[in-house]
């Protein structure tokens, strides 16, 4: 019996049934298996409308057939209930068959399951398989040897490699001309270039074929490499059968188009996705959790969600916990509703500002701090929602009107009897992640092994984080508001108690954000044992407590516009020798390199420093290796391709009214014919700040190697700006640095008004 | 996400945008250092208004402003009330 791994499930092509793709354990080769699978979805509503469905749909060509089943479909239902499955005759048709139905009933009066489920997840959840799971297969079928859950796999062997196009006459990078030929394409050790476009192009399906490789890892490959390669097949008249980077030939249109979108008051850009059927492509610079997680941590969470390991890369960790709530659901019987029908439930004003808050967060005292202990509570919000039971379906439930955990100042009461979904579907995670944990502390481990356990570690941090806030969201499939408040309310109550007790133990607290401490000791000659504080806490609040480590020294940043601290802005270099940064430029992404190595400049010069008092004696010396970059960038010998700043688009270009930098490099970039949507990003140098010119003003990233001429002055202002984070509570604020190198701030210009309205406003 | 109310720290800015324009008519720059230092108070006790969740914010806000200046109090008159021996004493008539 052949053995090996399940590394995918996609849909046939003609949307009746699903292709297991199975990589054979002894030659690593990869076969498939096409089964015939149409899953029903659930339509749920009053008798009389479900016959009507029935009566209307029955004849409908897009449906293979309607039954009646009992069910209880939903996490509320305690009985059994009459409810339609309704196939449709391809999987392709399920969407807007349900959306039919769904009109049917005035899009209130049915609730509809199981609708966007795709059916490789519903395979997966009906015949006990998950993605890379170790199967053996025979006529009868495939069957995984051990559950998704099992912490100790072996790691798959999963062969990649990367992908990278050149184009003709055009530098990777710069400005690539719409049409432009491809040249060559290197993948992994060897570059595929012929004497003809469209030779090369079949060269790289015969290297893809001799080099077989499970994924295609590319630098910008939903944007660029994926679109332009059959963008240029298809002008060059190859069809989608001689041209493929799969294991088997799919259409070249894309199975999602590129859009913007909002999350959290950001705009994202979503590049073009293309199916390459057989193998996965990640896009590393589009892809967040390739990022953080890698290979290994991706894997593990495709095991636990059932989802490909191709969704996992393009989508958020949020997705990634639905879909394991969605498998924890359907395993227990539950189906997954389509729409959330549960809106939230009607509040007095008062009781609404009582329930809508979140954790603690202080206002640290600005300034040079010693002796600083820093405790972090491991997973603290999955953790409540485990301890008190907190879900949708089991927040003041019926059968427990007496319950004994209720939130705190809320009063909302948690099951005692069943435990709730989100729980059932947490537990198992934070279990693993400890486990993780637990193994990295292992020293003999090989540096192989630390990794892979270090990045399922990270995903699962991801998951565990985003299960908080999809309570609060409000299209969670299984989110409730009040589970939100709740968690929050526990989470408030628990830092309001550690205080005094913290106090008790000889500490005084310094600053706090929601499941983190900064504690001082009240009597620094007898510093309490901080190891034996975190297991007394941990043990009296039953909430693992965490010791991150001293600082030597640590700095609280303050606000610009009142003086006071804030709460996520500090830096400091703890026992150990490492930095802790939050909040200062080289976190961020837009940061040129040049504010990079300033900040690096002080910070190394800190770093020598054991405490609070050394910091405050080196600030003079660090202020001067600030004047030495200083020099060099006003002398113009600053290498240019460290001044380029990134700035994510807003909205879309033409909605620009104010003339800024990254107006004129969008403008630019324009005139070169490259368009940039919102969500995307501009890179460019300042040229001339004070210029009124888009030509002038800046000069885009991609135009760099022509044109190294900067704004010398800008720069400066830039550099005091950017030395103001670290050393504002050090006595060289911004004012101060740009005295002494003699720049400016930035002159706002006057808006440009009419006569009339300037004789306006001096009346 | 799912935020249906402004939350304290919102609040609290919105009223102290309210403020400036009192602030505005402040000739004297004792008062206007003055009027300065009890905004400033506001914002210090953020974390503990949002604690107690008072469903009136005027109350959060001047609670926080009092404590703020309770505290300098000390420090700026010494260590505590006068005592006997330097009150004037009655005089004769």
């Amino acid at each position: 019996m052949p053995d090996g791994w399940l590394i995918d499930i996609t849909d046939s092509a003609p949307g009746t049934g699903v292709v297991l793709w199975l990589k054979e354990r002894s030659t690593g080769r990869v076969d498939t298996r096409r089964l015939p699978w149409r899953p029903p979805f659930l339509v749920d509503g009053p008798s009389s409308l479900l016959d009507r469905v029935e009566r209307t749909f029955a004849p409908d060509p897009a449906v293979e057939r309607i039954e009646r089943r009992t069910e209880r479909p939903s996490l509320f239902d305690r009985r059994l209930r009459r409810v339609l499955a309704v196939t449709a005759r391809t999987n392709f048709a399920r969407r807007r068959l349900a959306t039919a139905i769904d009109a049917l009933g005035g899009y209130r009066a049915l609730t509809l399951y199981d609708v966007d489920l795709s059916a490789p997840q519903l395979y997966h959840l009906a015949h006990d398989l998950y993605p890379f799971a170790p199967v053996v297969w025979d006529g009868a079928g495939v069957r995984a040897t051990e559950p998704p859950e099992t912490i100790d796999y072996a790691p798959v062997p999963i062969r990649w490699v990367p992908l990278e196009t050149r184009f003709d006459g055009a530098r990777r990078g710069g400005v690539i001309p719409p049409g432009a030929a491809v040249e060559s394409v290197r993948v992994g050790p060897v570059e595929v270039k012929e004497e003809s476009e469209a030779a090369t192009l079949l060269a790289l399906v015969r290297a893809l074929a001799t080099q077989d490789p499970d994924l295609l890892l590319t630098d910008g490959g939903d944007a660029l490499d994926l679109p332009r390669l059959f963008e240029r097949a298809q002008a060059l008249g190859l069809d989608e059968e001689a041209f493929f980077l799969g294991r088997e030939p799919a259409a070249f249109r894309p199975i999602r188009r590129s859009s913007s979108y909002e999350s959290y008051g950001r705009i994202y850009h979503r590049d073009t996705a293309f199916s390459i059927p057989g193998r996965f492509h990640v896009d590393g610079r589009d892809s967040f959790l390739y990022g953080d997680a890698s290979f290994e941590g991706m894997i593990d969470a495709a095991r636990l969600s059932r989802l490909s390991l191709q969704s996992i890369a393009r989508q958020s960790p949020g997705t990634c916990f639905t879909a394991m709530e969605m498998a924890h659901a359907l395993t227990g019987g539950v189906h997954v509703p389509w729409k959330k029908n549960r809106p939230e439930e009607f509040k007095s004003l008062d009781r609404l500002l009582q329930a809508d808050r979140g954790g603690v967060i202080f206002l640290p005292p600005v300034g040079v701090h010693g002796g600083v202990e820093e405790f972090d509570f491991s997973s603290l919000y999955p953790h409540i929602m485990v301890r008190h039971n907190l879900s949708t379906e089991t927040l003041d439930c019926r059968c427990c009107p007496g319950s004994p955990y209720r939130a705190p100042g809320l009063g909302y009461r948690s099951c005692t009897k069943r435990p709730g979904l989100i729980p059932r579907t947490l537990s198992p995670l934070i279990a693993r992640r400890l486990a993780y944990k637990t193994r990295l502390k292992d020293p003999s481990l090989s540096e192989a092994e630390r990794d892979r356990y270090a990045r399922r570690t990270k995903m699962l941090k991801w998951i565990l984080v985003t299960s908080f806030g999809y309570q609060g969201y409000r299209n969670a499939r299984f989110g409730r508001i009040e589970c939100h408040e709740a968690i929050n309310a526990y989470a408030r109550d628990l830092i309001a108690r550690l205080i005094p007790r913290s106090e008790a133990e000889g500490y005084r607290v310094l600053h706090g954000i929601v499941d983190s401490l900064w504690l001082a000791p009240s009597d620094p000659t007898h510093p309490p044992d901080p190891e034996r504080y975190a297991v007394r806490m941990s043990e009296e609040f039953d909430l693992p407590l965490g010791y991150e480590g001293r600082y030597r020294w640590i700095v609280f940043l303050p606000s610009v516009t009142h003086g006071l601290g804030v709460p996520n802005r500090y830096y400091g270099l703890y026992e150990t020798g490492e930095f802790k940064l939050r909040g200062v430029r080289s976190r961020r992404g837009d940061t040129p390199v040049l504010l990079e190595k300033a900040e690096r400049a002080v910070l190394d010069r800190f770093a020598e420093e054991r405490g609070p008092d050394g910091v405050q004696r080196a600030v003079p010396e660090a202020v001067e290796r600030l004047d030495a970059i200083a020099e060099r960038v006003r002398s113009g010998a600053w290498p240019i391709d460290e001044l380029v700043m990134t700035h994510r688009v807003g909205q879309d270009p033409s909605r620009y009214v104010v003339f800024t930098e990254s107006v004129a490099a969008l403008r630019q970039l324009e005139a070169l014919g490259v368009h940039r949507e919102a969500g995307q990003s501009v890179r460019y140098v300042l040229r001339d700040r004070s210029s009124r010119s888009f030509r002038d003003r800046v000069t885009v990233a991609e135009r760099l190697p022509e044109d190294d001429r900067y704004d010398p002055v800008a720069y400066v202002e830039l550099l005091a700006r950017g030395a103001d984070t670290l050393l504002s509570p050090l006595g060289f604020p911004y004012p101060t640095l740009c005295e002494r190198w003699k720049v400016g701030a930035p002159v706002v210009r006057p808006r440009l008004r009419s006569p009339e309205q300037r004789a306006q406003r001096t009346l | 996400m799912g935020r249906t109310a402004p939350t304290y720290r919102q609040a609290l800015e919105e009223r102290l945008k309210r403020w400036d324009s009192f602030g505005q008519l402040l000739t004297d720059p004792e008062d206007r250092a003055a009027f300065e230092r009890i905004r400033r108070g506001t914002r210090r006790y953020i974390a503990q208004a949002t604690y107690a969740g008072s469903p009136d914010l005027l109350e959060s806000i001047l609670l926080s402003a009092l404590v703020d200046l309770a505290r300098e109090l000390p420090k700026r008159s010494g260590t505590g009330p006068p005592s006997a021996g330097t009150s004037p004493s009655p005089r004769g008539g």
